[in-house]
């Protein structure tokens, strides 16, 4: 399993976290906002994977990826009960809506 | 006695911290808890804080030491904590140490302090009851005697002036207790500021002090005070002379010899300007009889019988300084003498009981300040003993009054005119008893008190002399004329006489004749009970000549504080009766003023005039007594209202007290309006107007561009945050070719370093002279360049990154100097600045500059 | 080129496919729940990637963790919001977003070019030594040099799950506190919405 050079897993995840990122710049759906956030998380991570292929003295980076799945475990948790929250308030899950914030 | 001696060494007297600490965690507890504690709590707080407090000082008392070693100048001492040490003129260390010393002088002090301040507590535990502030009250009250006990036990010059600050704030807020009306609150203002002018004085005093003698403590200032002998030009000032100033000023302004004065003389009048305004004399006096608006304990407490004699406390204290200059004695001597006619004459036809006691309270300040200012420190001191408590007695005599007029009359001023009063003989036996006990003292009828201190001062006065210094540079000092001292004696004669009138007067008015208040109607209820004392509102039924009940009399805990003040203004005379040579208390002082007074002698004319001088003192008082029992008691006040009518106008001027408050009115504190007003336009216009409005203005504006920015979805927020990330990565994609110069070689091998910064994937390709042409790109980071004076290289860098971008740099590095030619020492480095180039300024102390021009 | 190199290059074709074509449907998808299995075929592709970089452990989590657990939860979210998960068509005009978008696109693009221009230096991988990536050699680092860390991420996932508790229940009116209270139930709504 050698023959694929790392630069094409780091084309992939840049492709994929561009698209997480145009998702998360242009979608409203707050839903649809979380899921680029696990997208952009999981470029990250395949990013991080690929690299420690290339230092295989230890799995730092394997690691890394443990804890931040761990981590966007928690995020999405966390981050759905906001989404139900809001919901409950404003009757709708539309990011643009949540604009309290503003003047 | 051993034991505790053993205990309590003389030299590390910590027993004083427990005189000190109570009143401090009385009034800490008080003003914590005590709001929580409620009042039984509060009352049993402060009383047991100032109980203990008082034992303590007696126990101290009796521990002082006796006989030979007090004549020594054998004291108590503790230090508690080293405070801060400041340098002297000769730039010598001065430690200025939170330490206490006790001799005869404090520990009497003390006792008084908190003797009297427990009899007060305990009055007003019972005076106060019905206050919304009770434990707000008290610790006031706790920590003003806290205060006291700083100014009285500190050993020098600088804790006795953190004593004298907290005693000024207590008295402020004491004076103000009663906020609420703006008439007690300016009053209590008004105390504070003039005293704030006499502070000054002290401040200017301890300066002196510190730049003259290098020491604070009172112990060292004894021993160095001759220092204090030097001259000192006052005038004129700085360089102003005939070469600074155009001729025609100097001509008006600058005397022929310069102004001169002894060093002591400005210390003294310095000390005796703080003492001035502490101790409420001319021209400071003003404050005090405003302060009377404070509760009636308070004035007896703070503004008669501890607080306002701190002053005399001070110059008795300084005595060794005072005792150099003659000027500043008889400036304290005349001032006193000055003091005690003034308001004694202010006092003759005051209708305010309160304000009676309160002019009475600063014509008796002027005698303190006769006797100590003419050198006989015990006697003055002597007075402030005695005054303590036929003052406080008085004080409280009157609270017991007005207590008892509150039954039916709330309003302040009316309660204690006494206009109201009369014929409280027969309603309030014991306030009457020990009222006319304190009048009888005050008035200087032996064998009381006040007979025993006043007339020793004023003996004092008219036979003392001060020995005038040595002359020291040729300044002659200011010699004391020998009718002075007879003059102040007569002024203090016709000031006794006016105060045995004013003070009987009062007594008259107030316990014999009708009863004024209300016409009195057994079994009365009062329709609108449930008013505290000193209760300040114009209540609607206070219709003065209504109904009312019989006035009653005080309470025990009110009694018992008068009963025990009135028997030590009747016995504390024998303390230190001079004349029948029974004088405990003075052979206590004498070790304490031994060395001060080695320069006042008797005046040889005096002597033997003793018992003689005694008579127009006897008959001064006889004949006050006697002018208002004839026109009080015998014609109801008759002759007053004659005078009024034949006279209104000069009737009229001493009832508004000479009209000393509108004079300073009109003058000082109308300029100081006058510039405040003018300040008040300044920061109208330009702070608020110009300052102010502008930054609003240029802060508004850069929030309103802003303001567009914060849209307040986060979304927004990100995209601009996606956009920064755009310019970051692509400043990344970039390779950048930077170098730097290392030349701290080139004295010793005449060589510089060339290197390129790193970065992520870069290599580099160098060429110029004495480098091997390439073209291949290598990871050398770093290039030697030798070079010699006068020498320049250019330098040419690529940089190309991972994503094969080249960045292309050109360095010229050169080194001035003319061919081996040594550098100029000291030569601007920018004079052979190389045209047209940054300038990389090597190391520090390189002589040869180099310059990196990168082009 | 091997037979071994074939079947590899396949594998990872076809899990690129599936990276990036759930990646995009997740985000083109208007159906919440489309969007749901969308970041699920990502998920799974990303895991055969981690198979293919020797890593097998984390392909097992990143399948037990995303999709059984985190598109798991999206979906109990989407079917609990029901037809009001699916937001409506966007008809505001917002141009800071689509110029964000634009310049992300045009310099990741750029970013692509640049990588692809490295081709010249395309790291090879050197063959794993025995036991990389396995379950025991990780959980050797995970609970030697790593413990605290990960007891941390422990503690933070308890917090979270509390903090999600807290936040999805709302406000509470407990009926045994406030007898008289509006008999609106437990999880009553705000009267106040601010539409």
């Amino acid at each position: 399993m050698t023959s694929i050079p790392l630069e094409y897993y780091l084309i992939v995840a840049a492709a994929l976290f561009l698209v997480g990122t145009v998702g998360f710049l242009l979608r409203r759906n707050l839903l649809v906002l979380l899921m680029s956030i696990e997208l952009m998380l999981n470029s990250v991570n395949l990013t991080l994977v690929a690299y420690n292929r290339v230092h295989t003295e230890s799995h730092a980076g394997q690691i890394f990826t443990f804890f931040v799945i761990a981590i966007a475990a928690a995020e999405a948790a966390v981050g759905l009960a906001i989404v139900l929250a809001f919901f409950r308030v404003r009757k709708t899950v539309r990011s643009d809506e949540a604009d309290l914030l503003r003047n | 006695m051993e034991a505790l001696k053993s205990q309590f060494p003389a030299a590390n007297f910590s027993l004083l911290a427990v005189v000190l600490l109570l009143p401090l965690l009385g009034a800490f507890v008080n003003g914590i808890f005590g709001k929580r504690l409620g009042k039984q709590g509060v009352r049993l707080m402060a009383l047991s804080a100032i109980g203990g407090s008082f034992l303590a000082s007696l126990l101290t008392f009796l521990m002082l030491p006796r006989g030979e070693a007090a004549e020594e100048g054998g004291h108590l001492a503790w230090n508690a904590w080293h405070w801060f040490t400041i340098t002297g003129k000769m730039q010598q260390a001065i430690p200025i140490d939170v330490s206490f010393a006790i001799d005869g002088l404090n520990a009497t002090m003390m006792l008084v302090v908190t003797g009297v301040g427990f009899l007060i507590h305990l009055y007003s535990s019972e005076y106060m009851w019905k206050d919304e502030g009770y434990h707000r009250f008290f610790a006031y009250l706790n920590l003003f005697c806290f205060s006291m006990l700083v100014l009285i036990m500190a050993d020098n010059l600088a804790l006795l002036f953190v004593g004298w600050e907290g005693v000024g704030m207590c008295s402020y807020l004491l004076i103000g207790f009663w906020f609420g009306e703006t008439k007690n609150a300016s009053a209590g203002r008004k105390a504070f500021i003039v005293n704030r002018i006499g502070d000054f004085g002290l401040l200017v005093a301890m300066s002196m002090l510190v730049y003259y003698l290098g020491t604070l403590r009172f112990s060292s200032i004894d021993l160095a005070a001759t220092n204090l002998s030097v001259p000192v030009k006052i005038w004129p000032i700085g360089n102003l002379s005939a070469d600074t100033l155009p001729s025609f000023v100097a001509a008006v302004i600058l005397p022929k010899e310069p102004v001169m004065v002894y060093a002591s003389t400005l210390v003294g009048l310095a000390l005796f300007l703080g003492c001035a305004g502490k101790s409420a004399q001319l021209p400071l006096y003003i404050w005090l009889p405003d302060a009377m608006a404070g509760p009636t304990p308070v004035s007896a407490l703070i503004h008669a019988a501890t607080m306002v004699t701190a002053g005399v406390y001070l110059v008795a204290r300084m005595g060794a300084v005072f005792i150099l200059s003659p000027a500043a004695m008889a400036t304290v001597a005349v001032v006193g003498a000055a003091t005690a006619l003034f308001a004694a004459s202010i006092g003759l036809f005051q209708h305010d009981l309160k304000k009676v006691l309160a002019y009475s309270t600063v014509s008796q300040l002027g005698f303190m300040f006769i006797g100590v200012g003419m050198g006989a420190f015990a006697s003055g001191f002597f007075h402030v003993f005695t005054h303590a408590f036929f003052k406080a007695c008085l004080f409280l005599g009157a609270g017991s009054v007005i207590h008892a007029m509150h039954v039916r009359i709330h309003d302040t001023d009316k309660s204690q005119d006494m206009r109201n009063m009369g014929g409280l003989r027969k309603y309030l036996p014991i306030t009457h008893a020990t009222f006319l006990i304190s009048c009888l003292s005050i008035a200087g009828v032996p064998p009381l008190a006040g007979f025993w201190s006043k007339d020793e001062i004023l003996w004092k006065a008219f036979s003392n002399e001060i020995a005038a210094p040595r002359t020291v540079n040729g300044l002659v000092p200011w010699a004391w004329p020998t009718w002075l001292g007879v003059a102040i004696y007569w002024v203090g004669i016709v000031a006794a006489t006016m105060t045995a009138f004013y003070m009987f007067r009062a007594y008259f008015l107030t316990f014999h004749g009708d009863f004024k208040g209300w016409t009195i109607v057994r079994g009365w209820t009062d329709p609108h009970a449930g008013h505290g004392h000193d209760d300040h509102h114009d209540a609607p039924h206070d219709d003065v000549k209504g109904d009312g009940p019989e006035p009653h009399e005080s309470p025990l805990a009110m009694t018992i504080p008068l009963m025990v003040l009135a028997a030590f203004a009747l016995l504390a005379g024998f303390l230190n009766a001079e004349l029948i040579h029974v004088a405990p208390l003075g052979h206590l002082l004498e070790g304490v003023f031994k060395a001060d007074e080695v320069a006042v002698h008797e005046r040889a004319a005096a002597h033997g005039k003793e018992m003689m001088m005694l008579v127009p003192g006897i008959l001064a008082f006889v004949a006050g007594i006697g002018a208002a029992a004839y026109v009080y008691l015998q014609n109801k006040g008759a002759q007053e209202t004659a005078f009024a009518k034949s006279f209104p106008r000069l009737y009229k001027l001493i009832y508004d007290k000479w009209r000393i408050d509108e004079l300073y009115e009109a003058t000082v504190i109308g300029m100081v309006d006058a510039l405040a007003d003018i300040f008040q336009m300044a920061d109208t216009w330009i702070v608020d107007g110009i300052l102010a409005k502008l930054s609003a203005a240029i802060v508004g504006a850069a929030g309103t561009v802003l303001r567009a920015f914060q849209t307040g979805k986060v979304q927004a927020y990100s995209a601009s945050m996606v956009i920064g990330l755009a310019g970051v990565g692509w400043f990344l994609v970039r390779p950048h070719a930077v170098t730097s110069i290392d030349d701290t070689k080139l004295k010793q091998t005449g060589e510089v370093v060339v290197s390129a910064a790193p970065g992520f994937g870069y290599s580099y390709n160098w060429a110029g002279p004495g480098l091997a042409p390439t073209s291949d790109f290598s990871a050398t980071r770093e290039i030697t360049i030798p070079l010699q004076p006068g020498d320049k290289k250019d330098v040419v860098l690529q940089v190309k990154n991972a994503f094969n971008g080249v960045d292309t740099q050109t360095i010229t590095v050169a080194r001035p100097g003319k061919k081996a030619a040594a550098p100029t020492p000291g030569a601007n480095p920018m004079d052979d600045l190389a045209p047209g180039g940054k300038v990389v300024i090597p190391g520090d102390k390189i002589p040869d500059l180099l310059r990196g021009l990168h082009q | 080129m091997k037979s071994m190199d074939v079947v590899e290059l396949v594998f990872f074709a076809v899990a690129t496919f599936f990276v990036l074509g759930g990646g995009v449907f997740t985000v083109a998808a208007r159906n919440p729940i489309r969007s749901a299995m969308g970041l699920l075929t990502s998920i799974v592709g990303v895991a055969g990637m981690y198979l293919l970089l020797s890593a097998e452990f984390l392909a097992a989590i990143q399948i037990l963790v995303y999709a059984g657990a985190v598109v798991i939860l999206f979906i109990f979210v989407i079917m609990l919001l029901g037809p009001s998960a699916m937001s409506e068509r966007d008809t505001k005009t917002a141009i800071s977003r689509y110029l964000a978008a634009g310049v992300f696109l045009a310099s990741a693009g750029t970013a692509l070019v640049l990588l692809a221009r490295m081709a010249g230096a395309a790291t090879k991988f050197a063959p794993a030594p025995a036991g990389f990536g396995h379950i025991e050699a990780i959980g050797h680092e995970l609970f030697t040099g790593d413990l605290t860390p990960f007891e941390l991420s422990g503690a933070l996932l308890l917090v979270a799950v509390v903090g999600a508790v807290a936040v999805a229940r709302g406000k509470q009116i407990d009926p045994t506190l406030h007898p008289q209270a509006p008999d609106a139930g437990p999880n009553a709504l705000p009267k106040e919405s601010a539409k």
